[in-house]
């Protein structure tokens, strides 16, 4: 490695030593309590596959260049050069955590592995070893938001081709305002998901509740959270945040996305309108006898997986659950769910960046805590979840309906 | 030549090794305050709270988080068992070497024993064996580094040679050799920087066993700012960042 390219990486890991982060590096014990802990360790056995082992590929960076002891005996807490060598141990580990914190849960002190893992992933950036579907797609939102009048166009024309499918939904609105755009002073500005067919049933949701709705030209999703990338992730929401300024809306409703919606309700600071998920949206509708549903619609038995994103790191534990539950009387926990629940092996953009092999070996603790359940239906409310666990389905052949939360309101919607 | 050595130890090594503890640990400490701090949470939230109800009493949480472990007890009960049996005897023996003082006077001043009759650094010793031994087996074997061999050896070591003074200094014909008001006259003048030597309190060939306790326990206050031992003070700030 040369002396430049180590500068500029070691530059990104001392930029990166906040007051958590250092006190993180500095006071784990090494006592194990977080191994069992990651879906990915208790799926293979693999104990590379730790917070505790992974955070010591930092770590041992960490002490030394950082460390009284990393500099003076190296060999006591295993100190290592920065090279090559070290960099691809990096990479091994770095983009196998999915940032779901469920080790932060068993660690006695509180540990965030995702932040240390942060600083792996900026350093892979840095030494352009990051996986290139995710600094793509990245680059792609960063773009998209750049040339705004060039793809609004576009944009507006695919909004047409759904508008059918909404109205076939929800009847009770049509006209061109089925899905609005540019509705200054709306109360709700809705982000929705890449994909434009995702947009139809929170279209059909929002108009069946009467919403005074605006639909955001952005995509929610955030791939430079993903990549580790503070600089794309801030690139990303800033474009958004603009939007719902510029129309100064008084709520930003994020779509089942958990990332985006933990970006938004955490990273980018206080604001003038407020950010809560759609299914806080949902849950409201129906307390307010806004929307009605049909119970007869869903047949059998339904479990629910909670987001990491949205619920242990979120805090929406209840809301998606009194949706389901206005829809069905079979409705069954997993266990362990909530705060404890395990990660579904795709977050953190691993359904985009990691091999389908990797994440499905490593989510087999996952597909058996699914089985358990005797359910027929998996819902969900994060788009990332919602593909990993389609995916588990098939692999470990769970014959359910995995589904999105929003797609079944949808569907059982009343008049 | 001995003599000198054990008074070495015994006197200006034990200040040596207090006044450098205290720098490290000062130094330790501001280096992380002196650090940016992150500005959003990183908080875990709990069940039963809504994603915009503050934090309840988050302090008095992390505190009660850092001394009680929870997330262990659920996860690790017997590590949990272990390590809360290891915390109070570590407090108890604190406080039986505060009581060594002739001003503090928990244990009567004629007791020949500290606090514990000798039974609390025997919990202690085996809390540490057993910290040790898991550290041979397992996937915890594979994250240990040397440093986590050697501090819990450092820490065996002390309590082994505390033990031998509780248990080892009563094993006479003539009963104690040294009592609790010889430590605590040993510790006095310490405190009182008289620099008196240490054989003037502490006689017979039980000497060389409290040296090295001492010896051990100086290396101890000299490794510790440096050490994951520091956690002591970072415990329940982590855990505030977990509350929220």
């Amino acid at each position: 490695m040369e002396d430049s390219e180590k500068k500029q990486l070691l530059g990104l890991l001392a930029e990166k030593l906040n007051q958590s982060v250092r006190m993180y590096m500095d006071n784990c014990t090494r006592c194990g309590a977080c191994i069992e802990a990651c879906h990915a360790y208790a799926s293979t056995g693999d104990t590379r596959y730790t917070a505790v082992a992974r955070a010591q590929n930092i770590r041992r960076l960490y002490e030394k260049y950082h460390s009284f002891t990393g500099k003076t005996a190296p060999w006591l807490n295993e100190a290592v050069e920065l090279d090559e060598r070290w960099m691809e141990k990096v990479y091994e580990t770095a983009f196998t955590c999915t940032g779901c914190r469920r080790c932060m849960t068993y660690c006695p002190f509180g540990i965030d592995t995702q932040q240390i893992q942060v600083i792996a992933k900026m350093m892979l950036i840095g030494a352009d070893m990051e996986p290139r579907p995710l600094s793509m797609k990245a680059k792609g939102s960063i773009a998209k938001g750049e040339k705004l009048e060039a793809t609004r166009e576009k944009f507006v024309k695919e909004l047409e081709k759904i508008k059918p499918d909404v109205i076939e939904k929800w009847p009770g609105k049509v006209g061109d305002d089925v899905i609005p755009l540019d509705v200054k002073g709306a109360d709700v500005l809705f982000v929705s998901m890449a994909e434009k067919p995702s947009i139809v049933p929170a279209a059909a949701i929002l108009n069946a509740a009467g919403e005074n709705w605006s639909l955001s030209y952005f995509e929610a999703v955030n791939f430079g959270a993903f990549l580790g990338s503070p600089k794309m992730t801030q690139q990303i929401y800033e474009r958004i945040v603009s939007e719902a300024e510029r129309l100064g809306v008084k709520e930003m409703v994020i779509c089942e996305c958990g990332t985006a919606y933990r970006i938004m309700k955490h990273v980018i600071g206080k604001r003038d309108f407020n950010v809560i998920t759609f299914m806080q949206l949902i849950d409201r509708y129906l307390k307010q006898g806004r929307i009605k549903l049909d119970k007869s619609k869903i047949k059998g038995r339904i479990t629910y997986h909670d987001p990491c994103q949205i619920a242990r790191n979120g805090g929406i534990y209840e809301e998606p659950r009194n949706c389901l539950k206005a829809m069905t009387d079979d409705f069954v926990e997993m266990t362990p769910n909530r705060q404890s629940n395990w990660c579904c092996g795709g977050g953190g953009g691993l359904v985009i960046a990691a091999e389908p092999e990797f994440r499905l070996m490593t989510s087999r603790v996952k597909a058996e805590q699914i089985k358990a359940t005797g359910a027929k239906i998996l819902a969900t409310a994060c788009e990332m979840c919602f593909a990993q666990l389609k995916d588990l389905n098939d692999e470990y052949e769970l014959e359910l309906k995995v589904t999105m939360v929003s797609d079944l309101v949808a569907n059982a919607l009343v008049q | 030549m001995a003599d000198n050595i054990w008074y070495f130890v015994m006197v200006p090594m034990v200040y040596l090794a207090v006044a450098w503890c205290a720098v490290g640990i000062a130094l330790r400490i501001t280096e992380v305050l002196k650090a940016p701090k992150l500005p959003r949470t990183l908080r875990i939230f709990p069940e039963g709270k809504g994603p915009d109800d503050p934090p309840v009493s988050s302090l008095v949480g992390a505190v009660w988080d850092a001394f009680t472990m929870p997330s262990l007890k659920r996860y690790k009960p017997l590590l949990w068992f272990f390590l809360i049996t290891f915390h109070i005897a570590l407090f108890l023996l604190v406080l039986a070497h505060l009581d060594l003082l002739p001003q503090i006077n928990i244990m009567s001043a004629e007791s020949e024993h500290m606090i514990g009759n000798g039974a609390v650094g025997v919990v202690f010793t085996v809390c540490l064996l057993y910290f040790l031994f898991r550290r041979f087996v397992g996937p915890v074997r594979e994250v240990s580094v040397p440093a986590d061999y050697l501090t819990l050896l450092l820490l065996l070591s002390i309590a082994i040679t505390g033990d031998m003074i509780s248990w080892g200094n009563s094993w006479s014909e003539n009963g104690f050799v040294m009592t609790k008001k010889d430590f605590g006259a040993y510790l006095d003048s310490l405190i009182k920087f008289t620099f008196a030597d240490p054989r003037q309190f502490l006689t017979g060939s039980h000497l060389a066993i409290a040296g090295t306790h001492v010896l051990l326990a100086n290396l101890f206050l000299l490794v510790l700012p440096f050490s994951k031992i520091m956690h002591v003070f970072f415990a329940v700030p982590l855990n505030k960042l977990r509350r929220g």
